[in-house]
Parts: C-alpha cells; sequence; structure tokens
C-alpha cells in the first residue's frame, strides 16, 4: 500500500470515512501491509518523541556567531595566495559546520530556515532494519539534491558574504542527508554527500577566482545530476520489479 | 525542473556519446579549421557532458565500454573528469580498476580526480591501491588520497598513515582528517602512543570528543596544552562543556586559564555564563573584561549589563 495513505492514516488526516475504512480492512486483512504499518508507527513515535523544538535563542547567536568569525577568518585568509586544495581550509569549515550542525543532533531546524527543505526527521530515522534503503528516504534525498542543484544556480558568486551563507547552509544540509544515508544502509550515497563537502568549501572560499568557481559550480550540477538521474533508475527498476 | 528521461533520450544519448567518442579519435586533418569548429566545438562538449549524464539511466554493462571509450579518447579534460564521476557510479569491477588505472597513470588533474572518485566508490580493492600512490606521490597526491579516505569513511587508512607519518606536516594532515572524520578512538590511541601535539588537540576539538579535551583542560601540568584544551573546549560547545568552562574560570589562580576560559566561552557563545561571571564579579577591571567579551559576541545580554552599569546597579 503506498506509504503516503498509510502516514495519512496514522495521522487521522485527509482520509474520507470510506478510505479509512479500506485502510483499516487492508491493514487487518493483509499482513504485508500490516507489517509496513507497524514499521511505520515506529518510525513515527520514533519522531514524535524527538519532536522539532524550536532553536533557542543563545543557540541561534552562537550560529550567528561562528558564521561572523568564519567571514572574519576568511577576510584575514584573503593575503594568502590561492592553493588547488589546502587541507586547513577543510578543517576550519569543517569545524564551522561541526557548530552549525549541532542543531542535527538535537533535532532542530536553524530558525528561519528555508522551509522548503526537506525533513529534519530524516536524521531521527533510527537504523533501518536490514539492507533496505526506505523509499521515504530515497524521496527526501532527490528533494535535498534538486534544492542543492537549484540553489547553486541562483548562487551568486560575485557576493562573498551571501555566497558563503548560503553554501554553509547546503553543507549543512548535506551533513544531515549524509548522516541519515548512513542510518539508511545507504553507505554508496553517504560517500557521494561526503565527497560534495570538500567541493562546497572551495567554492565558499574567498579566494576563488570566478572561473575557478564557475568550474566548481558546473562540477557539482553536473554530480548532482548524475546522482537524480541514477536515483530515478534506481527507483524506476525497483518499481518495475515488484 | 527536471525533465523526466525517456528511453529514446537514452537512445539517443548512447549513440552521441559513442558518436563523439569516434569524433574525437578522428585526426586533426580531417576536421574544418578550428576557426569554424570552435562554437560547435564548445557546443559538443556540452552535448558530451549531457550524454555522460543520462548514461547513468542506461544498464552498466552498456554504460561501462562508452565510458571507458570516452576517458581513452581524445577529450578535453572536462569530459574526463565528467567521465570520471560516472564511472565511480557503475557498480562494476571493471569501472573500479578503470578508476585506479587513471589514479597511477593519469595527468595530474584527472589523477587527483579518480583517487577521489575511488573514495566515492568505496571498492576495497581500489581503496587498498592507493595506499602506494600515497607513498610515492608528491603533496597533492596524498591530500587527495586523504581526501579520499575521508569520503569512504576509512579511518584505518588514514590512522596508519598518522601513526607512520614520516614528519611532523604528514602526521598534521592525518591527524587533522581524523579529526575531521570523528575517530575519536584512533585520536585517543594517538595521543598515547606518539608525541603529544598540539594539533592533537585541534583534532579532538574537530571531532567533538569533549572528554578528553575536558582532561586534558583539567591537568595543569603543561600550561600550554591546558590553555588550548579549554580554548577548544569551546568549539565543542554544549551545556556540559559550558558550566565546565565556567568552573574553570570561577576555580583557578591563574591569569592565563582565566583568560583560556573566557575565550573558550566566547567561541562556545556562553553569554549566560558570562553574565553569570559578571555578575558573581566585584572586580572592575574582571567586569569590564567580561562586558567586552559580551559585546563581541553581540549578545542581546549586554544590553541589560549595559543598563544596569549606566545605571549604576550593581
Amino acid at each position: 500500500m503506498n506509504e503516503d495513505t498509510l502516514i495519512l492514516y496514522y495521522y487521522n488526516d485527509g482520509l474520507s470515512d470510506r478510505e479509512r475504512r479500506q485502510v483499516e480492512t487492508a491493514i487487518n486483512t493483509d499482513t504485508a501491509v500490516s507489517a509496513q504499518y507497524e514499521a511505520l508507527c515506529r518510525q513515527l513515535n520514533d519522531l514524535s518523541e524527538t519532536d522539532a523544538q524550536a532553536v533557542p535563542s543563545h543557540t541561534l547567536q552562537r550560529w550567528h556567531d561562528t558564521i561572523d568569525r568564519a567571514a572574519q577568518q576568511t577576510h584575514i585568509r584573503q593575503q594568502q595566495p590561492p592553493g588547488p586544495f589546502h587541507i586547513f581550509s577543510f578543517a576550519w569549515g569543517a569545524a564551522i559546520t561541526a557548530a552549525l550542525a549541532i542543531g542535527i543532533g538535537i533535532g532542530v531546524y536553524i530558525a528561519g530556515g528555508d522551509t522548503n527543505t526537506p525533513m529534519i526527521e530524516l536524521a531521527n530515522v533510527g537504523s533501518s532494519a536490514g539492507n533496505v534503503v526506505p523509499a521515504s528516504f530515497t524521496r527526501g534525498v532527490r528533494v535535498h539534491l534538486q534544492d542543492t542543484q537549484q540553489d547553486l544556480a541562483d548562487l551568486s558568486l560575485d557576493a562573498d558574504a551571501d555566497r558563503i551563507l548560503l553554501i554553509l547552509k547546503i553543507i549543512d544540509q548535506n551533513r544531515l542527508f549524509e548522516r541519515a544515508a548512513e542510518q539508511n544502509n545507504s553507505q554508496s550515497l553517504a560517500r557521494v554527500l561526503r565527497a560534495f563537502e570538500p567541493i562546497l568549501l572551495r567554492l565558499a572560499a574567498d579566494d576563488v577566482t570566478p572561473e575557478d568557481a564557475e568550474a566548481l559550480r558546473a562540477q557539482l550540477a553536473f554530480e548532482l545530476s548524475v546522482m537524480l538521474t541514477k536515483l530515478s533508475r534506481d527507483t524506476s527498476n525497483e518499481t518495475q520489479s515488484t | 525542473m527536471k525533465m523526466p528521461i525517456r528511453p529514446r533520450t537514452i537512445l539517443a544519448a548512447l549513440a552521441l556519446l559513442a558518436m563523439s567518442a569516434s569524433l574525437a579519435q578522428t585526426t586533426v586533418s580531417e576536421l574544418a579549421p578550428v576557426s569554424e569548429l570552435a562554437p560547435i566545438a564548445d557546443e559538443s562538449e556540452v552535448l558530451k557532458i549531457a550524454a555522460l549524464e543520462a548514461l547513468m539511466s542506461a544498464p552498466p554493462e552498456r554504460a561501462l565500454p562508452l565510458v571507458t571509450k570516452v576517458l581513452n579518447s581524445n577529450n578535453s579534460n572536462e569530459v574526463k573528469l565528467r567521465a570520471l564521476f560516472v564511472l565511480s557510479q557503475i557498480d562494476l569491477h571493471e569501472a573500479q580498476a578503470q578508476l585506479l588505472h587513471v589514479a597511477r597513470s593519469g595527468d595530474g588533474e584527472l589523477r587527483g580526480e579518480a583517487v577521489r572518485m575511488i573514495g566515492i566508490g568505496g571498492n576495497a580493492e581500489a581503496l587498498a591501491g592507493l595506499a602506494d600512490l600515497y607513498s610515492s606521490g608528491n603533496e597533492d597526491v596524498r591530500d587527495a588520497v586523504l581526501e579520499a579516505y575521508m569520503i569512504a569513511g576509512d579511518t584505518d587508512a588514514v590512522f596508519q598513515i598518522a601513526a607512520n607519518a614520516n614528519d611532523a606536516e604528514e602526521f598534521e594532515a592525518a591527524v587533522e582528517m581524523l579529526g575531521i572524520m570523528g575517530a575519536q578512538d584512533d585520536l585517543r590511541r594517538l595521543r598515547e602512543s606518539s608525541n603529544f601535539s598540539e594539533i592533537l588537540i585541534e583534532a579532538f576539538a574537530l571531532s567533538g570528543d569533549a572528554d578528553t579535551l575536558r582532561e586534558l583542560a583539567l591537568d595543569g601540568s603543561d600550561p600550554e596544552t591546558q590553555a588550548r584544551a579549554i580554548e577548544a573546549l569551546g568549539i565543542v560547545g554544549g551545556e556540559s562543556v559550558n558550566a565546565t568552562l565556567v568552573e574553570i574560570y570561577r576555580s583557578t589562580d591563574s591569569d592565563e586559564v582565566r583568560e583560556a576560559a573566557l575565550s573558550g566561552m566566547l567561541i562556545s557563545g556562553h553569554g549566560q555564563g558570562m553574565l553569570e561571571l559578571y555578575r558573581a564579579s566585584d572586580n572592575v577591571g574582571e567586569k569590564r573584561e567580561l562586558l567586552e567579551a559580551l559585546t563581541i559576541m553581540r549578545s542581546d545580554l549586554v544590553l541589560d549589563l549595559i543598563d544596569e552599569a549606566l545605571a549604576g546597579d550593581r
């Protein structure tokens, strides 16, 4: 049975009485649907226990300060000659994103974040049984990749501060999905998402030339597109084989 | 919006790719003058890249020979770089072997990218092949290999590099990567087995290891290390760390340690702690220092303090 229908049934929302009765009958008579519903209930119950909370003001302030310090740090580095990839810039970026990602661990959104960005709860989904990659997770990743693609397309390569902020936001989301991929039996996807991060950090560097920035953006756009195509192919294959 | 890729599109893309690979092998003398071809060449490049993307929809057995052909043909590096990513997503042993071949024999740019792709592929055999490449490679290659291990999540390989490092620079790069990877256990092993280095403190902070940092922060045997560890605690942050920083600030007799604790709170953004310390202090100089720190944080709390200070309340 369609997972969305079961979610609506769980929340007692969006289904007519007749549809609810149909779902109820299916759960009571079909063992596969019953098992699917039980698994869904477990996931959703876990989510409600770690429900999203508003970000405390001091945490928000800390993020803002961290971003400010990152901007100052990149300004200091302006005098340094550009290089292809410097491991310490990555380390600094990792420190920033580690600070930004604190919200991930406690299941909160960055206040004022993009409401279109999908599902912080993905990070809270417990380890999936067996080697099955949940369809809801795959859908979430596709939305994330599409959003990232759009954000990068909209990215102004001229405005440094805006560029850094947007890229940090992308990295933050990307880390969330990377962790979720690990929890959802998708190591290959986790590796790809992890591989995006150094490229994003190079793109965020203030000493990147417009030509290099454009090349990095093109590279990411291509890799995102390939992954979206691959996910579509895999989903299509699964659908055909069921 | 991304258009769905239909079977006909895939077939056209496959045909285009096969054709472009053949075209790339055509000798220069057979081609029209460059000036006439330039715009078409750009367009051809764009089409090749689009074809490579579409290739991902094809079965791996069909895609692999075409990608290999692109890599072996006289295409631009840009096209070949894209082909390497597609290759990393082909779940066949031959694809990983091909990546390792490029990593060993390709030119600088392709080589580095092939190493990254081996990390993305996560194939154990190909990852093992990176060890030789690391030993014999220059700094760029070594950085690329470390990055590949990070992508693959292979903390053991990075630990081995750190443990067997020939010089401080190599050790630091590997330790830093372990920090990024959150490899707390490996970092603790390094702390026990090697000469202690400041880079380890940074790595403990990157990995979020508050326990080890707290231990170092409370150990006064080496004041410099202690101060660095206290500041690094601020990077980890969190309620427990904040409480530790306030406690260290309150209990120490050392100006250096107190200053480090304040820096830690500043990094951690623990304005509330600074506010408590401000209110508890009777020392004007100390109050001024705390007020300055709160001002740097741009905390709203500072407005209350300014108000109090101006009113002469406390």
